[in-house]
């Protein structure tokens, strides 16, 4: 025994420690990067927690060498590849039975591809299960016996169908997988699956209109337009109306800008832009010290690129596309005809006029966006007056409840008339509130009159739903007067 | 001579009990008593002890701790006395007359204590602390709590930590560097968070460091998903010299923080960042890609 550890204390200690130290550096070599000498191209481990964030798994492209495989088949860099997909075409029952076996190896599911029928994925409960299927022939192999009780049975699968193909996905996890896979599978040819990060996408679309840079909006166009993902593009718009917020608030930008300073008194710039631009965050007011100071380092920066992104907005083309895309016939999806909705309303182009009165008076849109498309007219004001006008004399009650409101908004002499006509011609009393609410809004000294008036028509009436309203009216004008 | 010495000890220390303790011992009285205005009127007890005796240490920790400007009409002279700083420079003079009792309680108790103002005092009074007495004791402290198994001392920790960092970083930022080792994940946790409240571009490597090890091969190689994700959100405090550091992860598409950097940068603001973003956005949608092999 002794001799033995002697033994191997002589002539075994330096080879075991050479052999350890191989391991080591053998170890140590294993990074996170695989170089497949075949497709000739980089392949790089993702983040292991990938997979727990964003249910994504695989190897990322780092190059391909230029004229492989890899970059002759057009695989670009940075592409993330999740499934290596293996077909097996099935022309002997032999082949159905050698792909099955193969298919089944690594997971318990595939896809089967049946002639004039859609691809049918099965999936075995465990490994081992029987699929329940029997073919025969061939050139053209045919299901012969599908077993009852078997996940055959439960798919749309019939005696005599004719089987084309079996296609596996294999999941990959990392580095080691996708060895494993390529080495198994594939001979003549290999078939990626690769993964869209939407996340991603989303998180950059979302900062591009936060940043406010000018560069950002021909690319959020061309998304929206082209993205066939729902949620990007709904981003995209979103992130669009935020520049256009933004770039509204030039006028007080530049007051910074041509100063060349990060704070003004407050009272020295408009307070309407200084109350939005305090809720977008670009900046705080502090009205004891009467300082309006931008915020760092977004609002000292966007100083200097406000002038830029308002010129860019106002060629026209933004309000062109939301215009487009608030029809309903054009855009299905609500979540962006509001959007579109309200950068018409900030940029108030004159030209949107008839397209917003489409939308005002359509019966099958949505009321919440009907209303919202009278205040983006109200918002583009005094032009608009005739068109709405035009619509509250055509249109039914719900239209003319709508336009009522939009026209308080606007005001004006023509609006108001208008109103107090409808109110006093008593043949609207089914928008009475909404016309009540319109002409106490406008609050000139017709408008008060005309509610007076209303008032003594409605002296007896202490429980009419119209009297409580203008007593309700009367109040806050009092309220306001004192 | 022994028998002297004891006996004079004996009558110092009844003499001392008598007189510095009266309005002391009435103010603690109060603060366990279920009276009305309790701590207002311990806090003018606190004022008489030190009127007595100046330095005694718990009459200024308990002066610091309970004197609320809540109990005086604003802009007096008393009220001062109760700012933040006021309160802070009391526990401070605890500390200094009896360091190791008070700057344990500090860090360990005082900082547990749910009132803003009196977290705020602790922390005005370890920074005079760190700035004009045993700056080694302190960090020590500090250290023994970062690695504590209870949350609140970890998260205190880290507070203070990244304060005193913010003003000398030379010195703290190595010592939280060296924490981004230590076995617990919260330990490194807080010393991530810590470095995002020193702001400093010292940090920056090793939170790099962090965050790339996300793909490493070995499992023991790699950080915490948490943890990374902090520190990209302090790189994003770090800010400025950090945008490169973080333009490299939203550019990297293995990482899975991508997203994390992207939303740091949007904060930041930085121009330097739209062509990566749009670069982002023109990345390949899912398909199906065939490789014919020779």
């Amino acid at each position: 025994m002794q001799r033995k550890i002697k033994w191997f204390n002589r002539s075994h200690r330096s080879a075991f420690i050479v052999s350890l130290l191989f391991v080591m550096i053998l170890g140590l070599g294993c990074d996170n990067q695989y170089y497949d000498e075949r497709l000739k191209m980089q392949v790089q481990q993702l983040d292991s927690d990938l997979k727990d964030r964003w249910s994504t798994s695989g190897v990322v492209v780092l190059n391909t060498t230029p004229n492989g495989p890899a970059d002759r088949a057009q695989l670009e860099t940075g592409e993330l590849i999740s499934y290596v997909i293996a077909e097996y075409p099935v022309r002997s029952a032999g082949d159905f039975n050698s792909a099955m076996k193969q298919a089944l190896d690594a997971d318990n599911n595939f896809v089967l591809y049946l002639k004039d029928k859609p691809p049918l994925r099965i999936a075995l409960r465990r490994r081992g299960d029987k699929m329940g299927l029997s073919v025969e022939g061939n050139g053209s192999v045919r299901v012969k016996q599908i077993q009852p009780g078997t996940p055959a049975a439960n798919a749309d699968i019939q005696v005599g169908d004719i089987v084309e193909k079996i296609v596996d996905e294999r999941k990959i996890y990392s580095i080691g997988d996708y060895k494993e896979t390529l080495g198994k599978l594939s001979k003549k040819q290999v078939t990626f699956r690769t993964s869209e990060l939407i996340g991603v996408k989303i998180a950059a679309v979302n900062a591009l209109g936060d940043l406010g840079d000018i560069r950002a909006i021909e690319p959020l166009v061309d998304l929206f337009k082209n993205s066939s993902e729902f949620s990007l593009r709904k981003e995209s718009m979103s992130s669009l109306q935020r520049l256009v917020e933004l770039s509204v608030l030039n006028d007080l930008f530049q007051q910074f800008q041509s100063a060349d300073v990060n704070q003004l008194p407050a009272d020295s710039l408009q307070p309407q832009q200084l109350e939005s631009a305090a809720i977008l965050g670009l900046l705080t007011v502090d009205r004891i010290e009467n300082t309006a100071t931008l915020k760092a380092p977004f609002g000292t920066q966007f100083r200097h690129r406000s002038e830029a992104l308002y010129q860019k907005i106002n060629e026209g083309q933004l309000a062109e596309l939301a215009q487009e895309y608030i029809q309903i016939e054009v855009e299905p999806e609500q979540e962006i005809r509001r959007p579109c909705l309200a950068i018409l309303g900030i940029l108030k182009p004159v030209s949107a006029i008839d397209a917003l009165i489409t939308v005002l008076e359509n019966p099958t849109e949505i009321p919440g966006i009907r209303f919202q498309a009278g205040l983006a007219l109200s918002q583009i004001g005094e032009p608009a007056v005739d068109a709405l006008i035009v619509a509250f004399e055509k249109g039914d009650t719900s239209t003319k409840d709508i336009v009522a409101s939009a026209l308080g908004g606007i005001g004006g002499a023509k609006a108001r008339d208008r109103l107090i006509d409808a109110l006093e011609g008593s043949t609207e009393s089914a928008i009475q509130l909404t016309l009540v609410d319109a002409i106490a809004k406008i609050g000139d000294a017709p408008s008060i009159q005309a509610l007076e008036r209303q008032l003594q028509q409605y002296q007896q009436d202490d429980d009419s739903g119209v009297r409580i309203f203008l007593d309700e009216v009367f109040r806050s004008l009092e309220k306001k007067s004192m | 001579m022994k028998k002297i010495w004891l006996a004079l000890a004996l009558i110092l220390f009844i003499v001392g009990c008598g007189t510095q303790n009266e309005n002391l011992a009435k103010g603690k009285e109060l603060i366990k008593s279920d009276k009305r205005r309790k701590e207002e009127r311990a806090v003018r007890e606190f004022k008489l002890a030190l009127g007595q005796q100046v330095d005694s240490a718990e009459a200024h920790y308990l002066l610091g701790f309970y004197n609320s400007q809540e109990f005086y009409e604003p802009n007096t002279a008393e009220w001062q006395e109760a700012s933040i700083t006021e309160r802070g420079k009391h526990m401070f003079l605890a500390c200094q007359a009896e360091q190791r009792k008070y700057l344990e309680r500090l860090v360990f108790e005082t900082l547990r204590d749910d009132d803003l103002d009196v977290q705020n005092a602790a922390l005005d009074a370890l920074k005079r602390v760190y700035k004009q007495d045993d700056r080694k004791r302190l960090l020590s402290q500090l250290q023994k709590a970062v690695k504590s198994s209870d949350n609140r001392d970890r998260h205190n920790a880290h507070w203070i930590l990244g304060h005193l960092g913010r003003e000398d970083p030379g010195t703290i930022v190595p010592i939280l560097v060296k924490l981004l080792e230590h076995r617990r994940t919260e330990t490194r946790l807080n010393a991530v968070k810590a470095l995002g409240v020193v702001g400093s571009e010292q940090a920056i490597p090793a939170l790099a460091a962090l965050i790339e090890s996300g793909s490493a091969k070995w499992k023991w190689d790699r950080e915490e998903p948490e943890v990374r994700q902090l520190a990209v959100e302090s790189l994003g405090k770090i800010g400025g010299a950090a945008v490169p550091e973080l333009v490299k992860i939203v550019e990297n598409k293995g990482s899975s923080l991508r997203v994390d950097a992207i939303r740091a940068l949007a904060v930041l603001g930085d121009e330097k960042v739209v062509v990566p973003l749009l670069e982002a956005l023109k990345e390949q949608s899912s398909r199906d890609v065939v490789i014919p092999v020779n």
